[in-house]
């Protein structure tokens, strides 16, 4: 068995009086794809933003490579090679594509390593290396997806987190986004994806949790999953 | 070898070079009177202390309306270093800058944690403490009475080439601050903050290390500007209009760009003494008119105004426009209901 890249202990979080997480645990291993399942307001995005330290949990324990997250600082997180691609993207609109690409690279380990990262994800999004010079507010929401996805990139991260990547994109872009899911999981990236889309995600990703209303309800190998009943009831109205 | 950094533009090294020959050479050209020449060392020295204040108000989106108490503090320590040692000047302009760094990231540290308006009126509360405490603490300030200090016959005239000086530095920081990775960064929390700590900048870190440049460069204005007015009492120095007058410069001239607060502060002092001339009772009225005025119709100031006018007549590409315009106004909503607290004496 591989070692755990990512553990989520019995996470529990809350927006002042109101509670949203009730004991959340996962794991991801290293070198896998691991989904997070759920409808909206089940709590994955909160999930998220407690793994990446921008909530602080009321309880339970986030452990990354065996070290725990919970002292660490949303900045420092970053730089022990965790990348978020948040939901709604969150681009500095009036910012260029080159800009918000160069400030992903802003930890001092990414920086020396800007340039030549750059040119990887020029490599990976022709599209960006296109529209450098333009604001990224001006880009299709396709074209934001992908910024957003380099602008993780850029800081060599071992687990990236996505968020609803597909969230408002046009069929034949949510194929694409998957297929570069597939891509940068073959170049060893771990990848945490949270997904309202239950088929596609499954089809990626070797396991995954659904979670309901702040717990996870139900966990397994994404086969498992397809087959289980209560999800095809549920969720893909089979 | 390359002796500067990749942002620091060669247009840019002459257009400052440039302007530091034009003013070291202007009042000999002009022959300017003692009275004349006195005016624009102030106005260099309101040049600094505007731009000092952008990089809180406008890079980092923080609009403060408490930098009196930096100015302030500067203003005194310096003078009583000057009386007490008898410190050359800019050795206790520097150390009156220090205190006053140090003083900003006493209050600033936990306040900056607020943003956009909630943060303006902390600082409204600060200033106001300050002054109120300095008022009192006559061993520093010498109370209502205020400090003289000793009249050096032709300090004047050597003030202006160390404003000069001054504002050469500030406006290379500016510059610096700007362009620089470190600006980048700035503009990233300004404009969002999460997505900012999500890829490793420390929201904390810089907006404390901004400060610390501001509160000392302010800090240090407030202690020439006591070397040059021989006379300092605390309800000029730690004013609320002190703190407003950063503020206007910053508007006039154009929050968030480079050069507008040091346009703006031009325009403030030619105003200032003419309106104080003519309409005493009514001056600060007038500018809570032009502030309303400006954030209405050209929220970037004159510098909106210059942009304007550029693409009118096609003197600007419409891209290089488009990013420079976007940087000054990212996040500009923050930087509004700050900025329209002013209107307010």
């Amino acid at each position: 068995m591989n070692a755990a890249m990512l553990e989520v202990r019995d996470l529990s979080l809350a927006y002042g009086d109101v509670q949203v997480l009730f004991g959340v645990s996962l794991r991801v291993d290293e070198g896998e794809i691991v989904t997070l399942l759920g409808s909206n307001g089940a709590g994955k995005t909160t999930t998220l933003r407690a793994i990446s330290g921008l909530r602080p949990p009321r309880g339970g324990e986030v452990l990354f490579s065996g070290q725990s997250l919970l002292a660490v600082p949303a900045s420092k997180r970053a730089e022990m090679g965790i990348a978020l691609v948040p939901e709604g993207r969150e681009l500095w609109p009036l910012l260029t594509v080159r800009e918000n690409l160069e400030l992903g690279a802003y930890t001092r380990s990414a920086r020396a390593r800007s340039a030549a990262n750059l040119e990887k994800v020029f490599r990976l999004f022709p599209r960006l290396r296109e529209r450098h010079a333009q604001m990224a507010g001006s880009l299709s929401g396709g074209e934001q997806q992908m910024c957003a996805i380099g602008r993780a990139l850029m800081s060599e991260p071992r687990l990236l987190m996505l968020d609803e990547p597909s969230l408002g994109l046009a069929p034949i872009l949510v194929d694409q986004v998957f297929d570069i899911v597939r891509t940068l999981h073959q170049q060893g990236i771990t990848i945490l994806l949270v997904e309202q889309n239950l088929q596609k995600a499954l089809e990626v990703a070797r396991r995954g949790y659904v979670i309901e209303t702040g717990s996870v309800k139900l966990s397994g190998t994404s086969a498992d999953l397809l087959a289980d009943p209560a999800i095809r009831s549920a969720y893909l109205g089979l | 070898m390359k002796l500067l950094p990749h942002w620091v533009s060669r247009p840019a090294l002459v257009a400052l070079l440039a302007a530091l020959v034009v003013g070291a050479v202007l009042p000999k050209v002009l022959g300017l009177s003692v009275y004349s020449q006195n005016q624009v060392t102030e106005t260099f020295l309101f040049v600094a202390a505007a731009l000092a204040w952008n990089w809180m108000g406008g890079y980092l989106g923080q609009v403060s309306f408490g930098h009196s108490a930096m100015f302030g503090l500067g203003g005194f320590i310096s003078a009583r270093l000057l009386l007490a040692l008898h410190l050359p000047f800019w050795l206790a302009w520097i150390v009156g800058g220090l205190v006053a760094a140090a003083y900003a990231l006493v209050w600033g540290h936990p306040t900056l944690r607020l943003r956009g308006p909630y943060f303006s009126i902390a600082t409204i509360g600060v200033g106001e403490a300050t002054r109120l405490v300095m008022t009192y603490w006559e061993d520093l300030t010498g109370g209502s009475s205020g400090l003289s200090l000793p009249i050096t016959p032709g300090l004047k005239s050597e003030l202006y080439w160390w404003a000069l000086a001054l504002m050469a530095l500030v406006i290379a920081a500016s510059y610096s601050l700007r362009k620089s990775t470190f600006g980048l960064g700035l503009l990233a929390i300004k404009s969002d903050v999460d997505a900012a700590a999500d890829v490793g900048i420390s929201p904390t870190l810089m907006q404390d290390i901004v400060l610390l440049l501001s509160g000392f460069t302010v800090g240090v204005c407030g202690a020439f500007y006591a070397s040059y007015q021989n006379f300092i009492e605390p309800g000029d120095m730690f004013g609320f209009d002190r703190s407003i007058s950063f503020v206007l410069m910053a508007v006039i001239g154009g929050v968030g760009t480079i050069i507008g607060p040091a346009l703006g502060a031009v325009v403030f002092v030619m105003l200032r003494q003419y309106l104080i001339g003519s309409y005493p009772q009514l001056y600060l009225g007038i500018y809570g008119l032009l502030l309303i005025v400006v954030i209405l119709f050209e929220p970037l100031g004159m510098m909106g105004l210059f942009f304007r006018i550029a693409r009118r007549f096609g003197l600007m590409r419409p891209e290089v426009e488009a990013t420079l315009e976007a940087k000054a106004a990212v996040g500009g909503g923050a930087a509004d209901p700050g900025a329209r607290q002013g209107g307010a004496p």
